[in-house]
């Protein structure tokens, strides 16, 4: 791990008595929480217990099930997430996504990654390029990609699929990069690979991870959050969590005694 | 090429036996998939080679009984027509309300719509006819009053074309798979950029392949053009009115089977070739296309 910087982590993310249901099923119970800025603060809890919901409240990617609703409240920067004058769209562009699965476009590897620009409006060819440039770079791809960027994004292993993936969504410039178990469909050289993007990634960023994986939440991230149905346990740094956490629930499930 | 890795004599009797019967079983089934198509277009062959030649598809119906002269140019061109008129009304709306009930689908209106509408794909033929003749051509009907023409005929065929090419699109739409469309709604797109850019093109091959379906319905009936069109030996130059009528594929060789004319069955087999060469290529056509704009999907956002 590397030194606690000085200064005080600034709050990016705030969340408060936050609760979410799916039609009468409540996945969330008011949940407490708070992302700092430039930390990677991971989520574990056995399936089922609200990871997902969680994460996809936050860019309000559950808006497109009918039947969800929020209670409480979620802030970025201050800003109500859920506020009614809010355009969703517009937090979607501030906090961006990457899936469990890869899921490229049926496009280029250049065109994926444009994509996020080109629904923007952007069409200069040279901005596209500097951007696709700089956001594979950023992905640590660009040097297995760069003589084949008109070729299929299929054509790429499920490692490089989702390294485009995050190239496609650092493209439109987020703060904030939530990813759910991005590494779960992948082989364990590429799940280093992410690892390490990930911890470049953190300088300019502020990373939210879902993950199955203990090891991954201990070696990756700043902040461990646990959840145990719908309900958050327990969030600390994670070293504190990993090494002497408060809830014996917490202590239970990564020392694996249920999940 | 890959090695066969398993040698046959290590096989046990009972696998021998059973691979011998899945392998003939499968000959069977693509011989008796296959055999239709050929048969169609031999008979149509043999029975039609007297009549082909390329002025055969230029020149209009002459002599007596009419048609036993010239041609077939008045069903082509009146069938494509026919087509066209079909699918200007029906694709826009097909596609449209496909769209509508993929984007809308649990909503009561869409549920009553997929009803309504699956319910109109099981409607027979000739009732779309006979309604298509009270309401588009009789002048005793309901409003419009064209007589038998290619408009009245056109839109009742386009009217049995939209619930095909609704329920293709909805399902083409339908398998595009969901982490796809989140992908892009998580970089902030909107749905209709979502729609427009990824779902359609996703889908693109699974649209025209709806469209086609509905096209070649349109093509091969007669029923509804008895009622609202029947036929024509020309070509003509209104679409509505009583000199309105078009010339149609289908029709033409229904009516040329039944007159007792040797002459006239033989080009009626002739048309029927022709029309299947239409039917195929129409086919190739699309899928042409479909591929071409996935193509193109593939460069542009
Ligand atoms: N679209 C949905 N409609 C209804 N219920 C849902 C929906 N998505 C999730 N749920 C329910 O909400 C609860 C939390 O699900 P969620 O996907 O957030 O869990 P998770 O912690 O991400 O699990 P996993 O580790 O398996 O991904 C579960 O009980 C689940 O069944
Ligand atoms: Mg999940």
């Amino acid at each position: 791990m590397e030194p606690e910087s000085p200064a005080l982590p600034v709050p990016k993310i705030e969340v408060k008595n936050f609760s979410a249901f799916y039609g009468k099923t409540q996945a969330l119970h008011n949940v407490d929480f708070t992302i700092y800025e430039r930390k990677i603060t991971a989520m574990i809890g056995p399936s089922g217990c609200g990871k997902s919901t969680f994460l996809r409240s936050l860019n309000r990617m559950n808006d497109f099930f009918l039947d969800f609703r929020v209670e409480g409240s979620a802030t970025l920067d201050g800003e109500e997430i859920y506020g009614p004058a809010v355009n969703p769209v517009l937090i979607r562009q501030r906090v961006g996504m990457v899936f469990q699965k890869p899921n490229p476009f049926q496009k280029s590897i250049f065109e994926n990654v444009a994509y996020g620009l080109r629904i923007q409006g952007v069409k200069s060819r040279s901005v596209l390029s500097d951007i696709v440039e700089k956001s594979l770079k950023a992905a640590a791809l660009w040097d297995e990609v760069k003589d084949r960027l008109n070729g299929s994004a299929f054509s790429l292993s499920g490692g490089q699929q989702q390294r485009l993936c995050i190239a496609r969504a650092l493209a439109v410039e987020p703060e904030v990069i939530l990813l759910d178990e991005p590494a779960s469909a992948l082989d364990p050289i590429s799940t280093a690979r992410i690892e390490e993007l990930m911890q470049d990634l953190k300088d300019r960023y502020t990373i939210a991870i879902v993950t199955h994986n203990m090891q991954q939440a201990a070696r990756v991230s700043d902040r461990t959050a646990f959840f145990l149905d719908g309900t958050l346990v327990e969030v600390n740094d994670t070293t504190k969590i990993f090494t002497n956490p408060e809830d014996p629930r917490t202590e239970d499930y990564i020392t694996g005694r249920f999940g | 090429m890959a090695e066969n890795v398993l040698p046959e004599k290590g096989l046990s009797l009972y696998r021998k036996v059973r691979n011998a019967l899945l392998g003939g079983l499968t000959a069977v089934a693509f011989v008796l998939a296959v055999t239709p198509l050929l048969a169609i277009i031999y008979v149509a062959y043999d029975r039609g080679k007297a009549a082909l030649s390329l002025s055969f598809l230029t020149t209009l119906p002459g002599g007596f009984p009419v048609g036993i002269e010239g041609g077939i140019a008045n069903g082509i061109v009146g069938s494509l027509i026919l087509i066209l008129i079909a699918s200007l009304l029906s694709v826009p709306v097909g596609v449209w309300a496909g769209l509508y009930l993929w984007d809308q689908s649990h909503t009561p209106l869409a549920k009553a719509t997929r009803l309504l509408s699956d319910l109109l794909l099981g409607v027979p033929s000739v009732i779309w006819g006979v309604v298509g003749f009270y309401v588009f051509s009789t002048n005793t009907g309901y409003g419009f009053h064209w007589g038998f023409s290619g408009l009245a005929a056109g839109l009742t065929l386009g009217f049995i074309m939209i619930p095909i090419v609704t329920r293709v699109t909805e399902q083409a739409l339908r398998d595009v798979p969901r982490s796809y469309i989140e992908g892009a709604l998580a970089l902030g797109a909107s749905r209709f950029q979502v729609v427009r850019g990824l779902a359609i093109p996703a889908a693109i091959t699974g649209i025209g392949t709806g469209i086609l379906l509905g096209v070649l319905n349109v093509l091969g009936q007669t029923a509804p053009l008895i009622f609202t069109n029947y036929y024509n030996t020309g070509i003509p130059k209104n679409l509505v009115g009583s000199n309105g009528s078009v010339g149609d594929l289908a029709m033409q060789i229904f009516i040329y089977i039944h007159e007792p004319s040797k002459g006239l069955h033989v080009k009626a087999m002739a048309a029927a070739l022709v029309l299947t060469m239409i039917v195929l290529l129409l086919d190739m056509g699309i899928r042409l296309l479909a591929w071409g704009s996935r193509k193109y999907a593939q460069r542009m956002g």
